[in-house]
């Protein structure tokens, strides 16, 4: 059977494990935006917390996945559980530190006019500085999201769910009719996944970031 | 002399060299301790018969030894194709092709690593150290790669018409300024596909290349947890040395006169 | 001339060259025959984008001409090596281009290395460039490119290309990036290099003073390179050939030509009545001003400096030369400038002290002197041009 009619032999199971693929990686990366926008806005200000959150996410970041996976299984057993905790943790370096970089980017002279114009703190916050610093911190989001693409498919090892575990099968039934196509379903699935993504934050980015900024 | 700066001064930096800075002394630090204590308490426990047999010094040893040869021979790939391949593909007559190479490590890149490890093993049906490397080298070669290609393109024009001009041949040029100014570059990126390469080395075990990550299954499998974690935590000990070896080279091996 | 036998520059001659670059109609470089005599400077002035580094760069062929011949000393520079017949010229080009991973010695020994010098003969050459250019090799030889400024900078760039001793040394806008006071003194310091070295030196640069300041010859470039006037700096200053050089020569041509003129070249005055102040009372000198009829004098210390000049009715009153009259203000000497002269001579309000090579009293130089010598000048090439 080559690869084709593989997929379109096994589609309905394709196409939902695809569908959780996506759907755990996202919601990750969600959870990491907000979490990292405000470790990012409530250390930017401090040259020596923005510094020790830099370093501790990059510290995360190193953290091989599937040890940081063990890890996790003894603790959060098997399952989403163990997979979005591992994913939003690595989710958080680009995160944070495109926030910190972002809001520190943004220019002291428009932060004064906005409070000259009598902006409170909160206002200033939200409505010019993290506004200015949103493609910094989107871009971060779309590396991140790229990141977890790669490692969601590890996660399957924990029992997560997604294309990985059609990877782990093929590699199992390594030398059976259908391990290759399987993997190689997986695997493409992945990237064609990864690019599609890619093209909605594209979108994101235009829909979202004003004209005024755009590069 | 009111211009001559200080080489050896310590200026206000920006976030992320301070936290460079503080991770170039916390981290070797606490790997020790961390993985002193883990070991520490390993070894102290009441172990069963399973248990006994991964937590021996040999055991761990022999794997964390697996481990660090399949990180030094991606590496070594690494640096053997991305840098000389880097240096081709900054030459006027092959400038046309760089997108092209760019793209396929780009590729190998954002395709998931453990996908192209299974496919590559059920491919060729290799099996060890070199069907763990040579896929993990694949995906650890973009950083290298990227950062060559940019280091030696951001050496300032200048410099490349000075040389030339005083009588340097091109490949002169390009191994005595365009290279050595581009190597705090190559290091970073060396640096980031070591990371690469050390954290996807956990993952070698699933084509019979061994390392740490034998030791996670292998606890995981059996269900004993004080093996998975013996395992986990000298993986992620190892990594972080490792991440700080790349980060005391790109402290130390620039070349001097630069900032 | 009797100075034309420590020449170690030799003659460039640019024979019909053009650049043509691949996919644009109009050459870069148009037909461009010049003789660069050797020994001396040339300078290629002209506006930005008229060809004249893409001339210069030719002649080292950091870009090959499209067709024409160049010869060096005699050969023919298309038929050698590019990279060797590069090591034969020294080559310094704007904000110094130095290499900022190499040390400052090891900046200027790259030529020489390259060139195969043994290690020994490298040292002592680029200690001996080191001076040369007027930096300490003890303090400077280790220090990288980034830890000096501007002018020190230029000051290796200039050692750099000199290093292998070429006979011709190309320089394209080498005091462009610096500072003015610093560029004046690197004018300066290649003037005073080039009465000792001699070489064959082109120079590009778009300012038209520097051309005057640094210039044995000028050439004045229009678009694609076509050479409008190249002549000594006197003559394009006194007579510019058409409209557009006298547009580039600009406003104040009078001024710039006291640019050119030293103090040494006029016939300044040496008839002021001096004395030397531990000598001399002031009685005595009080005599010997009235015999002489003269109002004012000049005192000198004991090395014939000049110190005072002092009124004749000071002298009644004073018990030594010593502490009498005013000061000598600003001194000329006689490497001046006469712009230089020019001014020491409106600041001190009558005429100014010329001193020589050791300080010492040589004469005096007014207004007069000055604006003989332009109507002179104004005069010799306006018959000169008729003639031609």
């Amino acid at each position: 059977m080559n690869l084709f009619a593989y997929i379109a032999d096994r589609w309905d199971r394709l196409s939902l494990q695809a569908l959780l693929h996506v759907s755990e990686v996202v919601q990750s990366t969600v959870i990491a935006a907000i979490a990292g926008v405000l470790i990012g806005v409530a250390v930017y200000r401090s040259p020596i917390g923005s510094a020790v959150a830099t370093a501790l996410a990059s510290t995360i970041l190193t953290i091989p996945s599937f040890a940081l996976l063990g890890l996790l299984i003894p603790v959060f057993g098997l399952g989403a559980t163990p997979t979005v905790i591992a994913l939003v943790l690595y989710a958080l370096l680009p995160i944070t530190r495109n926030t910190i970089v972002g809001l520190a980017g943004v220019d002291p002279a428009v932060t004064d006019a906005a409070k000259g114009i009598g902006m409170n703190r909160l206002g200033v916050l939200t409505r010019v500085e993290l506004r200015l610093a949103w493609p910094a911190i989107l871009a971060g989001m779309r590396v991140a999201t790229q990141m977890l693409m790669g490692i969601a498919v590890i996660a399957a090892y924990a029992k997560g769910p997604g294309l990985g575990g059609e990877v782990f099968s093929g590699l199992t039934r390594a030398g059976s009719a259908n391990a290759t196509n399987q993997a190689l379903a997986g695997t493409l699935g992945v990237v064609v996944l990864a690019l599609l993504l890619e093209g909605v934050y594209f979108l994101i980015a235009r829909l979202t970031v004003s004209r005024g900024i755009r590069g | 002399m009111t211009t001559t700066t200080d080489v050896t001064g310590f200026s206000t930096e920006s976030g992320s060299r301070r936290a460079d800075r503080m991770r170039l002394f916390a981290q070797p630090a606490a790997v020790v301790v961390i993985v002193g204590l883990v070991l520490a308490w390993a070894f102290s426990r009441d172990n069963d018969e399973i248990e006994a047999q991964s937590i021996q010094a040999g055991v761990l040893l022999t794997k964390t030894w697996e481990h660090l040869v399949i990180t030094a021979v991606v590496a070594a790939m690494v640096v053997g194709i991305a840098v000389p391949l880097g240096m081709l593909l900054t030459r006027t007559w092959a400038r046309p092709a760089a997108p092209a190479f760019i793209g396929i490590a780009n590729i190998g890149q954002a395709a998931p690593v453990l996908g192209v490890l299974v496919l590559f093993f059920l491919w060729t049906e290799w099996e060890g150290l070199w069907a763990a490397a040579l896929p993990i080298a694949f995906y650890s070669l973009l950083p290298v790669l990227r950062n060559t290609i940019t280091g030696i393109e951001s050496v300032d024009p200048a410099l490349v018409d000075a040389g030339r001009g005083i009588g340097m041949s091109s490949s002169g040029v390009l191994l005595r300024i365009e290279l050595p100014l581009a190597i705090p570059l190559i290091l970073a990126g060396l640096r980031t596909s070591l990371v690469l390469a050390v954290g996807t080395a956990t993952l070698a075990f699933f084509v019979n290349g061994g390392g740490l990550g034998e030791l996670i299954d292998t606890g995981y499998k059996l269900n004993r947890v004080p093996v998975l974690v013996v395992g986990a935590v000298l993986a992620v000990g190892l990594a972080l040395l490792v991440d700080w070896i790349g980060a005391v080279l790109e402290e130390y091996l620039g070349p001097k006169g630069l900032s | 001339m009797a100075d034309n036998d420590n020449v170690s520059g030799v003659e460039i001659q640019l024979d019909h060259v053009t650049k043509r670059y691949s996919g644009s109609r109009e050459p870069a470089v148009k037909d461009v025959t010049m003789t660069i005599p050797a020994g001396k400077i040339v300078i290629l002035v002209g506006p930005s984008g008229c060809g004249k580094t893409t001339t210069m760069r030719m002649i080292n062929r950091l870009i090959e001409p499209t067709s024409g011949t160049i010869t060096i000393g005699g050969e023919d520079a298309l038929r050698l090596n590019a990279d060797e017949l590069r090591r034969k010229i020294g080559y310094a080009i704007q904000q110094a281009g130095l290499f900022p991973h190499f040390t400052v010695a090891q900046n200027i020994a790259v030529v020489p290395g390259l060139l195969g010098w043994d290690r020994k003969r490298i040292e002592q050459r680029v200690d001996e460039m080191m001076d040369l250019v007027g930096l300490d090799p003890a303090q400077f030889r280790t220090r990288y490119p980034r830890q000096l400024s501007g002018g020190q900078q230029q000051r290796v760039g200039v050692a750099r290309a000199l290093a292998a001793d070429p006979p011709v040394l190309l320089m394209d806008e080498p005091f462009g990036a610096v500072d003015p006071i610093t560029r004046g003194n690197l004018q300066d310091e290649l003037l005073r290099l080039q009465t000792d070295l001699r070489k064959t030196i082109v120079f590009v640069t778009h300012d038209f003073d520097e051309a005057v300041k640094l210039g044995d010859k000028i050439a004045v470039l229009g678009e694609a390179s076509t050479i409008m006037q190249y002549d000594t700096p006197e003559a394009i200053l006194a007579n510019p050939a058409n409209d557009t050089v006298a547009g580039f020569v600009g406003a104040g041509a009078s001024l710039k030509q006291l640019t050119l003129l030293r103090v040494r070249d006029v016939n300044y005055n040496d008839d002021a009545l001096t004395a030397v102040s531990e000598d001399t009372s002031p009685a005595q000198l009080r005599s010997r001003m009235t015999e002489a009829g003269k109002t004012y004098a000049l005192v000198l210390d004991g090395r014939r400096r000049p110190q005072r000049w002092v009124h004749v009715r000071d002298l009644s009153t004073a018990a030594s030369l010593a502490a009498v009259g005013r000061p000598v203000g600003d001194l000329v000497s006689t490497q001046s400038t006469l712009q230089d002269a020019l001014e020491a001579i409106l600041a001190e309000g009558g005429n100014a002290v010329v001193t020589g090579t050791r300080g010492e009293y040589v004469g005096t130089i007014d207004i007069r002197t000055v604006t003989d010598t332009i109507q002179q000048i104004r005069e010799e090439h306006e018959t000169g041009s008729a003639a031609s």
